[in-house]
């Protein structure tokens, strides 16, 4: 699948006469959730429970977030620990391993529907396509987010040793437009 | 720069990337905030940044935006907080070293949730740590402090 969008990178933007088929579509699914499935993102994608996770450095595989963290359904631990008790909203290099990441935007979870931890493949897929259940983003928006959001530059670029997604921020991004002209296709798909 | 700490302003000389705590201490003498980690794993150094708790390790001078209340200005010793005179009551430091900053969690928390049920003072309470192991005697001084606050 990344030759099929470095292909696309290097040939431009698909157009309304070439657009991609189901399985281009599918196939750049593929890339999405093997970003939307990895622990940068799913480590804050979780469910209404609002407890984060932490993963790799030493605290080992799906580690439940240190200290207790409960974000509670105002996703910024207001009601215990805000998450800003630690994660300031400034940008930062974010060089010092075991040091909470911080962004210039507010420290949070994203919202219970957006969860993605342990959601399979095509739960993610229906997901991402409804803005009933997207955080209400168009794909063009949802593409926008991707370039514009601290959030997201810093899970590609997390610091300190910490594991990235296994492609890069710029070919999620061609990956999402090529599943966007394709029609999002979700292999759940009859 | 200009940082306002415990109601009065300081002009102080430093690089913005200094943090807080080292503010504190070695330029204002103000020692009551104090270094555990250095990387908000224990919660010593905990101070309020318009009244909500800061790990004073982590905000570096030059990103300071509101006021800074450490343990010196949460109250009096004729006036203390309702954290402070719960810690006193059930005797709760043992050591003592990083009272400052349980105390300082505690007051910002008990601000934001008045009503706070077991597991939140414990959640709330989680990112300070206790050497000496005083942990239950923290929650019964929230759990106090909690109740009283109430009253007022």
């Amino acid at each position: 699948m990344r030759g099929l969008v470095l292909a696309v990178l290097i040939a431009g933007p698909v157009t309304a006469q070439d657009a991609p088929t189901k399985a281009q579509g599918l196939a750049a699914w593929d890339d999405i959730y093997a970003v939307t499935s990895h622990p940068r993102c799913t480590n804050c994608h979780v469910g209404a429970g609002g407890i984060p996770m932490w993963n790799g450095l030493t605290y080992g595989a799906d580690a439940v977030h240190g200290m207790r963290v409960q974000a509670g359904e105002n996703r910024v631990g207001a009601e215990t620990m805000p998450c800003r008790t630690c994660h300031i909203g400034v940008a930062s290099a974010n060089a010092i391993p075991h040091a909470p990441p911080m962004i210039d935007d507010a420290w949070r979870l994203p919202p219970p529907e957006l969860a993605w931890l342990d959601k399979s493949s095509e739960d993610i897929c229906e997901q991402l396509r409804d803005p009933e259940t997207n955080d209400g983003f168009t794909m063009d928006e949802l593409a926008t987010h991707l370039e514009t959001s601290a959030f997201v530059a810093w899970g590609f670029d997390p610091g300190a040793g910490r594991s990235v997604p296994p492609i890069g921020l710029d070919e999620m991004v061609v990956a999402l437009n090529l599943w966007a002209a394709a029609g999002t296709p979700c292999a759940s798909d009859p | 720069m200009k940082l306002t700490v415990n109601g009065k302003t300081h002009e102080v000389d430093v690089e913005d990337d200094m943090p807080l705590l080292w503010v504190l201490r070695d330029e204002l003498g103000i020692t009551g905030p104090k270094y555990g980690c250095g990387i908000a794993q224990c919660g010593a150094c905990t101070v309020h940044e318009d009244g909500v708790a800061v790990r004073s390790c982590q905000l570096a001078a030059g990103d300071v935006v509101g006021e800074i209340t450490t343990i010196e200005g949460l109250g009096t010793p004729n006036t203390l907080h309702a954290v402070q005179e719960a810690w006193i009551d059930l005797q709760v430091a043992q050591c003592g070293y990083c009272q400052a900053g349980q105390i300082m969690q505690a007051a910002s928390f008990l601000d934001l949730n008045s009503e706070p049920t077991d597991d939140q003072i414990d959640a709330a309470m989680s990112g300070n740590l206790c050497r000496c192991g005083s942990y239950p005697r923290i929650r019964e001084a929230v759990k106090s402090a909690a109740t009283k606050l109430r009253r007022v």
